[in-house]
């Protein structure tokens, strides 16, 4: 059961990383706490303090500017309904609305799920594909790392203790860009994430090209991995002749895959996983390059 | 005259009585009820699958400000610290040996539950970690580690008095039956097809963990307020603990949230009492869902079966041998056992039968009762097996098993009950719903089964019925209201024999000080017997109600009836209030019925050992993703043989939850062990099924011939449409795909596995 603890509830980041830095090991940031009391209540965790962030000035904002710029106190509700992510960045809305489950997006936060940093995450696989980094503010000032710098592996960030991640920015892509994400399992947490966005040019349908790829394979891996094999195998290619390269940049996203046997499945199952949902993915993001919906329709499957 | 007359409230959708104080949160459960003074429990439980426990020392807890009792199972001196329903082979604190991970170890009582809670952190326990077996395979090894060493005492059951361990193993009971000369039978068939099937140990999962509240008062009596499926079971094994008479133990059951088999026989009670004695304190002691894990489970099973068939497709024999994982206590495992494998030949004509079952015992969380008891783990083996055979013959499935079903009357062995349903229609209602004889789109595939399951024998329930001055009336009973529905329907049939509307009748939640005994909540029996016992003691109220009018009106009473509460003459009409003003001369006084449906007293027109048959078919329509493995079940019908549906809209919500539970451990749920440590001993790894898992089109229905047993023709139902859930969405899958599999659930990774090693068509 939750034991007790001291609830400190700073209004600037300022404070925050003081007391982040006096408390040390006994404390724990704390946003909307759907990680952290889990293990706490299982008794995994036992911080003597948190750190309540939801209060810090800035921490709950989107700003819209050439950046789009993510409070970390921000909600995945918050995400999924926001305008201004919505126009700029529509494939972070609709990840938002699949986040977990509805009383997780009620109260989980942007920050709080990054900071985590639970292999599991649909969000740093979303963010991984976008080329997003992340703000880090302490007493020895501010500093940006990109997502892969950020995480290091398995609930293993470079966050310093005193550190607090204050924001996610990101400049989107133009909003011509083909991207899906795709996740699969059956469990509470997904088995499998693959997030892509191709950046294309061209305006007129039939010709447009990938200039520029990324994909992302998320919860098989240690950590959120790009595909760098697979996002160059894509360069270059036509939109129309997509579907017939996505079989060989799947194979070559799984091959770069990095799976163990675990409770999701065996290490070779979970790497034909990556094939299968790369080349779903692909057809999802191709298709609505084309204005057509994508059509989920695969069992304990959810495209986003 | 009217005794004939159409049935009012019995047959109808009536909503559930209780229906309001649930939805509004009103209605209380154990965890609900504080008492003056109460302590609360939290428990420490072994980290090892299998350990010495060389010394346990509570004095740190039992010093922190605000503990009132720190207990191992070294100072449970004072009682009789074994229970268990087969065998009392279970401690309620480990004494000298932890047998699984998770077991309680120590217990402590204090002031709140966070006080509790750190005090456990205190308890300094030295463990020697022993070898542990958590796999069949491991626990049957020559030299395999034993689990218990010494023989335990028998248990509260008759019939599970003569049970014994085989001495030396790990083998808890072995259960041998057979008639007719199997092997010879086999030897002779046309085909004879074998294979082994494995069924997972699966979690119940009821939304409310287990708990319990007991204490003792200044006459040295116990009162327990518990979340259990039978009061009486828990009053006898706490009065064998505490060697107190039974008139001196009220259990008390308030609202269950679910029980399924995992709130039969005592689990939480004894350890609770024992605090409440130590302490001198009412105790409450409330379970996590994580310690539902550690508490029971569903039997896992490796069944293999041999099935000889003639050309023409007349089943002539079925051997079957299957070792179930009874965990590291008996509990009820020995009776599963026994039960489910004496109909492991299904609702089938089978001339030679050889079965030879074992319940062996392994370092991991005790097995136990589990909706279907026993029957889905044989099921799944034989409506498997009984596919692959069709396709062998070139027979149609559906064909195939009607033509080897028992019919009407015909008795399931010699001397046994007879059939007392008709399972052809029940299958070819399931067929027909399912468009079986209809081609199908071509990604879809079709799946059918069946299944039989006998109810708990002997089996005895009692009631009471009371009419009061007001004409409202009480029904008396221990069924339990656990989310089925059966205050409702034990009200129900209390105002169609007293002609009252169910408005006006209460049914008196379980408390053995007050309601008379009953047998069991499980099994599928409350409707068919407590619910005929509180039909006989309506009906003794009646008989009662025609005495008066007839001697006050002067017309023999076969000339009366009962309506709209009153007893009508062609003479005139008495209402209740008046008949009870003329019996006792006041406005005061009430009839007491009473009804009781025992061995050699059962209504049953049939007779023989069970009081009924459960009878139910599926059919299942699936889908799948050849590239994930994932299936879809698509539709889903489910059809029950239940004589009478009592009411028809708490039956279809309950089979239609049985479908979705059944669909748990088809796809989803298994336990999954590592070297006697569970690795998803929570609902983050351990997945039951959702909202979104129900099937699209899920149908519920029922056969009703009224040749039941209980109440107006009614008999057992509940369990049904679980068991034939498993079978018939594999067969689907078989259909579709040409894969066969063994092993549940069908996960996307197991059925992968297998189209890859078909290979593509």
């Amino acid at each position: 059961m939750l034991r007790p603890f001291v609830l400190h509830r700073p209004r600037t980041a300022e404070e925050a990383c003081a007391l982040l830095a006096r408390l040390g090991e006994d404390a724990a940031p704390y946003a909307g706490g759907t990680e952290l009391l889990l293990l706490m209540k299982l008794g995994l965790l036992r911080p003597r303090h948190l750190v309540d962030v939801k209060r810090v000035a800035g921490f709950d904002d989107i700003a819209d500017g050439v950046r789009l710029s993510i409070g970390a106190g921000v909600t995945h509700r918050t995400v999924e309904r926001s305008a201004a992510v919505q126009a700029r960045c529509p494939l972070m809305a609709s990840v938002a609305r699949h986040v977990g489950n509805v009383r997780v997006r009620n109260v989980g936060t942007v920050g709080g799920n990054l900071a985590f940093a639970d292999p599991h995450s649909d969000l740093a696989t979303l963010f991984l594909a976008l080329d997003a980094s992340v703000e880090l503010v302490s007493p020895r000032g501010r500093r940006e790392l990109t997502l892969a710098e950020f995480v290091r592996g398995p609930w293993e960030t470079a966050r310093a203790a005193d550190e607090l991640l204050t924001s996610v920015r990101l400049t989107p892509w133009p909003a011509s860009t083909a991207a899906a994400f795709v996740k699969f399992g059956v469990h509470e947490r997904p088995t499998l994430g693959i997030a892509v966005a191709l950046r294309l040019d061209g305006s007129g349908t039939g010709r447009a090209r990938v200039v520029d790829a990324r994909i992302a394979i998320g919860c098989v891996n240690p950590c959120p991995a790009r595909a760098p094999g697979a996002e160059a195998r894509l360069s270059g290619v036509a939109l129309a002749e997509l579907e017939d390269v996505a079989g060989e940049a799947a194979a070559l996203a799984a091959a770069s895959a990095d799976t163990a046997d675990d409770l999701y499945g065996s290490a070779d199952y979970k790497r034909e996983m990556v094939a299968v949902f790369v080349r779903r993915a692909l057809r999802a993001a191709a298709a609505r390059a084309r204005g057509v919906a994508p059509v989920a329709g695969f069992p304990h499957t959810i495209v986003a | 005259m009217s005794r004939r007359a159409p049935l009012r409230v019995v047959g109808q959708p009536v909503p559930r009585v209780d229906a309001v104080e649930k939805v509004t949160g009103r209605a209380r459960y154990v965890t609900d009820l504080v008492l003056p003074g109460m302590a609360h429990a939290k428990i420490l439980r072994s980290p090892y699958a299998h350990a010495r426990v060389r010394r346990v020392d509570t004095a740190r807890a039992g010093a922190r400000p605000g503990v009132i009792a720190a207990l191992s199972g070294a100072d449970l001196t004072w009682c009789d610290p074994y229970f268990g329903p087969a065998f009392r082979d279970r401690p309620v604190l480990a004494i000298d040996v932890a047998r699984y991970e998770g077991e309680p170890v120590a217990a402590v009582a204090a002031v709140d539950e966070l006080t509790a809670a750190e005090a456990l952190d205190l308890i300094d326990v030295d463990y020697e970690p022993l070898p542990a077996v958590s796999t069949l395979e491991e626990a049957l090894a020559p030299g395999a580690p034993l689990v218990h060493t010494g023989e335990p005492l028998a248990g509260h059951f008759a019939d599970l008095a003569t049970l014994r361990p085989q001495p030396g193993t790990n083998v808890c009971h072995r259960f041998q039956w057979a008639r007719g000369e199997a092997a010879a039978a086999l030897a002779g068939a046309d085909l004879v097809l074998e294979d082994t099937f494995r069924f997972p140990p699966v979690q119940h999962y009821a939304m409310e963990p287990h708990a319990a509240l007991a204490a003792w008062d200044e006459t040295g009596a116990l009162t327990v307020w518990a979340g259990t499926q039978n009061p009486y079971s828990v009053r006898v094994e706490l009065a064998k603990m505490f060697g107190v008479p039974l008139g001196r133990i009220r259990i008390v059951v308030p609202h269950l949230g679910g029980g399924f088999g995992s709130k039969t026989y005592a689990k939480l009670e004894p350890l609770t009492a024992a605090l409440a004695r130590a302490t001198g304190r009412p105790v409450r002691l409330a379970a996590s869902a994580a310690e539902a894990f550690q508490t029971v489970r569903r039997c896992s099973a490796r069944v293999s079966v041999r099935v000889g068939l003639r050309r023409d497709g007349t089943l002539v024999g079925v051997t079957c041998d299957a070792d179930y994982d009874v965990g590291a206590y008996a509990d009820i495992g020995p009776r599963v056992v026994q039960k489910g494998t004496y109909t492991a030949t299904g609702p089938y004509r089978v001339p030679h039968v050889a079965l030879d079952a074992r319940a062996v015992y392994t370092n991991t969380t005790p097995g136990g009762a589990f909706r279907g008891f026993g029957v889905p783990q044989l099921a799944w083996a034989l409506e498997s097996l009984l596919d692959v055979a069709a396709d062998r013959l070139g027979r149609d499935p559906v064909d195939l098993r009607r033509q080897n079903l028992l019919a009407h009357g015909e008795e399931f062995a010699p001397g046994d009950t007879p059939i007392d349903g008709k399972l052809e229609e029940s299958l070819g209602h399931a067929a027909q719903a399912i468009g079986w004889t209809q081609t199908g789109a071509a990604d879809r595939g079709r799946g059918v089964a069946a299944m039989l399951k006998a109810s708990v024998a002997p089996s005895v329930s009692e009631a009471i019925v009371r009419l009061h001055a007001d004409g409202s009336v009480a029904v008396l009973a221990s069924a339990v209201e656990m989310g089925q529905g059966t205050r409702t329907v034990l009200a129900q049939i209390a105002a169609e024999v007293l002609a009252v509307p169910v408005a006006r009748v209460t049914a008196v939640p379980p408390d053995t000080a007050i309601t008379p005994y009953d047998q069991t909540t499980s099994s599928s029996r409350s409707t068919t017997m407590t619910g005929r016992a509180v039909q006989m003691a309506a009906e003794d109220v009646r008989e009662q109600l025609f005495r008066v009018a007839a001697e006050h009106l002067g017309v023999p009473a076969r000339e009366l009836a009962l309506a709209d509460g009153a007893v009508v003459a062609a003479a005139g009409r008495l209402a209740y209030p008046e008949v009870l003003a003329i019996r006792f001369g006041m406005s005061g006084g009430e009839l007491i019925g009473r009804g009781v449906v025992a061995p050699g007293r059962t209504a049953a027109p049939l007779g023989g050992s069970t009081p009924f048959w459960e009878m139910a078919a599926g059919a299942a329509e699936v889908s799948v993703d050849e590239e994930t493995g994932a299936v879809r079940v698509e539709r889903y019908v489910s059809v029950a043989d239940v004589g009478r549906a009592v009411n028809p809209l708490l039956l279809e919500g309950q089979d239609e939850g049985g479908v979705v539970q059944g669909l748990g451990h088809t796809l989803l749920e298994e336990m999954v062990y590592e070297e006697g440590h569970l690795l998803n001993g929570t609902l983050l790894a351990y997945r039951v099924p959702r909202a979104d898992d129900v099937p699209r089109a899920l149908e519920c229905r029922f056969v009703e011939n009224a040749d039941g047993s209980g109440p107006f023709g009614a008999k057992g139902a509940g369990e049904g449409s679980l068991i034939p859930v498993s079978p018939a969405v594999a067969n689907a899958l078989a259909r579709l795909t040409g894969v066969r599999l063994r092993d549940l659930p069908l996960t996307p990774e197991r059925v992968w596995r297998a189209l890859r090693a078909r290979g593509s068509r």
